[in-house]
């Protein structure tokens, strides 16, 4: 939801407090997630899964969106913003997607759980949320076709895999301000790229990690990175650093999703 | 701290109570205090004290003996939690003030967390008396003082049957007892934990016998979501995950991790 149009501050995508701001730009993400729809179909996609990925996953304005697709509501599933990548889609979309924790001119950006998470690291290739998800997306074999969100992010994010098509729909000024796209124009502009990112989906390809696949995580805190090397086969590798290796991609994503629930746990 | 005499209600063993817990807090200071005292009698040299209750910062150093063969582990997390500093160093553990396991008809029993159901290592159901006992045998360490109610006294006797059991209390219930007064459980306590010391050449570490098998049942699905996540454990059931491990100190330590993950998974808005 960090990169949709216009978004600048946490008060916007706040869900839990929530902020009057909230209600005007869940149904701006609201109509990014459906242009990205319509664009699809228009590019030949037959079913639609919607997976809302953002603080508690239930933002999605329902009545708005279109009848014949399925959305994934709620939260706490165990693969997160890509719950069912193994149920046999050919692509995947990220709408409004933010950057990695500690990235320069990326507005609200943060991985997963920014008290927690300073910095993450698989295969010595640093990953924002976009590279943790479409490595488990190109796990399940399923491609990463589509990213929209800020300039850096669409950036880091096609760095890392070429053939996928970006939606540059605003730059970010630091991690609070943007020179954005109308909202309107972000739907015109996500809806051409979705249907040409669906018509070019056969030269797409798989985003993966090779085994053995090592992840990195540096924690905020050395009490969050002591907590946290508790998990079964975790390795401390510094006072805030922890260490994980296993040879299938779906257990480090799974053990990522623990590690930050279990560093969210330490008192402050 | 459950097991201290005359503690029947939460609220005396809750850091953040401000009428009930500073005077429980003192009694069970006193009461480590008598054990300290016994073993030193017995011929206990070194003598290291982990605070194991709720946020492990409750005893009230005024209270303890001045000592310089004294140390005391305080507060938490700790890696090995109610066990931290325990190694094959150590001659012997006391336990004090322990309380019977989750689900046991006793003074508020639980294992860990509520968000714990029911305990078993290889089939065996688990207090946190034995899972203790267990990873201080994992050292070459025996436990030969259990002191607490009778519930988990008696029980964990059996288990460990050289052991010294102390019951200050009987449970009426999950929060009402039938106790000592804190003088007589103090004395008791003392002249156990004496007896304790002369028992260290016949008791025996506590294990279970390879491999291991840990299961855990959760309150609830959620607690069982959030530790199925970890390496190493599989979902047996709605309420229910498994972890196997060859050695038992790995398994300890992902019981611990399992019980502080399912401790998150607390209703959220």
């Amino acid at each position: 939801m960090e990169g949709i149009a216009g978004v600048c501050a946490w008060e916007q995508v706040d869900a839990r407090t929530p902020h009057p701001e909230y209600a005007i730009y869940r149904r701006y993400y609201t109509q990014e997630v459906n242009s990205a729809i319509a664009g699809a179909r228009a590019g030949g996609a037959s079913d639609v899964l919607v997976n809302d990925s953002h603080g508690p996953m239930r933002n999605l304005e329902l009545e708005e969106m279109p009848h014949d697709v399925r959305i994934i509501f709620g939260n706490r599933k165990p693969s997160s913003m890509v719950q069912d990548a193994d149920a046999g889609f050919d692509g995947a979309f990220f709408v409004g997607y933010h950057g990695a924790a500690g990235d320069a001119d990326a507005v609200l950006c943060h991985t997963y759980t920014p008290s927690v998470i300073y910095e993450v690291c698989i295969n010595d290739v640093r990953c924002s949320e976009a590279t943790l998800n479409a490595a488990l997306l190109g796990h399940y074999r399923v491609p990463l076709l589509l990213v929209t969100g800020d300039r850096t992010t669409v950036a880091g994010v096609q760095a890392q895999m070429p053939w996928v098509r970006g939606v540059i729909v605003k730059d970010s000024i630091g991690t609070f301000a943007s020179a954005s796209m109308t909202p309107a124009a972000s739907c015109r502009a996500t809806r051409r790229e979705a249907e040409a990112a669906v018509r070019g989906a056969g030269e797409a390809k798989l985003f993966r990690f090779d085994p053995p696949i090592v992840l990195d995580v540096q924690l905020v805190t050395a009490a969050q990175a002591q907590l946290v090397a508790t998990i079964p086969g975790f390795e401390r590798t510094g006072s805030r650093s922890v260490q994980f290796t296993h040879a299938d991609y779906a257990t480090v994503f799974k053990a990522f999703i623990a590690t930050w629930r279990l560093g969210a746990t330490v008192p402050s | 701290m459950e097991g201290t005499a005359g503690v029947c209600s939460w609220k005396q063993c809750d850091p953040s109570d401000t009428q009930e817990y500073p005077h429980y807090r003192r009694l069970m200071t006193r009461e480590v205090r008598a054990a300290i005292a016994g073993a030193r009698e017995g011929g206990a040299r070194h003598v290291l004290v982990n605070d194991s209750h709720w946020s492990m910062h409750n005893l009230l150093f005024d209270e303890l003996p001045d000592d310089d063969e004294l140390r005391v582990i305080s507060g938490a997390p700790k890696p090995w939690s109610m066990m931290e500093g325990l190694d094959s160093e150590c001659a012997a553990a006391f336990f004090t003030g322990y309380h019977a396991k989750a689900g046991d008809a006793a003074t508020l029993a639980h294992t860990y967390s509520e968000a714990i159901y029911r305990v078993t290592v290889n089939e065996t159901a688990c207090s946190e008396a034995l899972l203790n006992a267990a990873l201080a045998g994992s050292h070459g360490v025996p436990v030969v003082l259990i002191t607490g109610d009778r519930a988990i006294v008696e029980e964990t006797a059996r288990a460990l049957p050289w052991a010294v059991g102390v019951a200050v209390k009987d449970a009426i219930g999950f929060s009402a007892v039938n106790s000592m007064t804190p003088h007589s459980a103090r004395e008791a306590i003392h002249a156990g934990a004496r007896e304790a010391m002369a028992r260290i050449p016949r008791a025996r570490p506590f294990t279970f016998a390879p491999p291991f098998e840990l299961t855990i049942e959760t309150a609830g699905v959620e607690q069982a979501d959030f530790i199925e996540l970890m390496p190493g454990f599989v979902r047996v059931g709605s309420r229910a995950v498994r972890f196997n491990a060859d050695e038992y100190r790995p398994l300890h330590a992902a019981f611990i991790a399992a019980t502080r993950i399912a401790a998150a998974a607390a209703p959220i808005a």
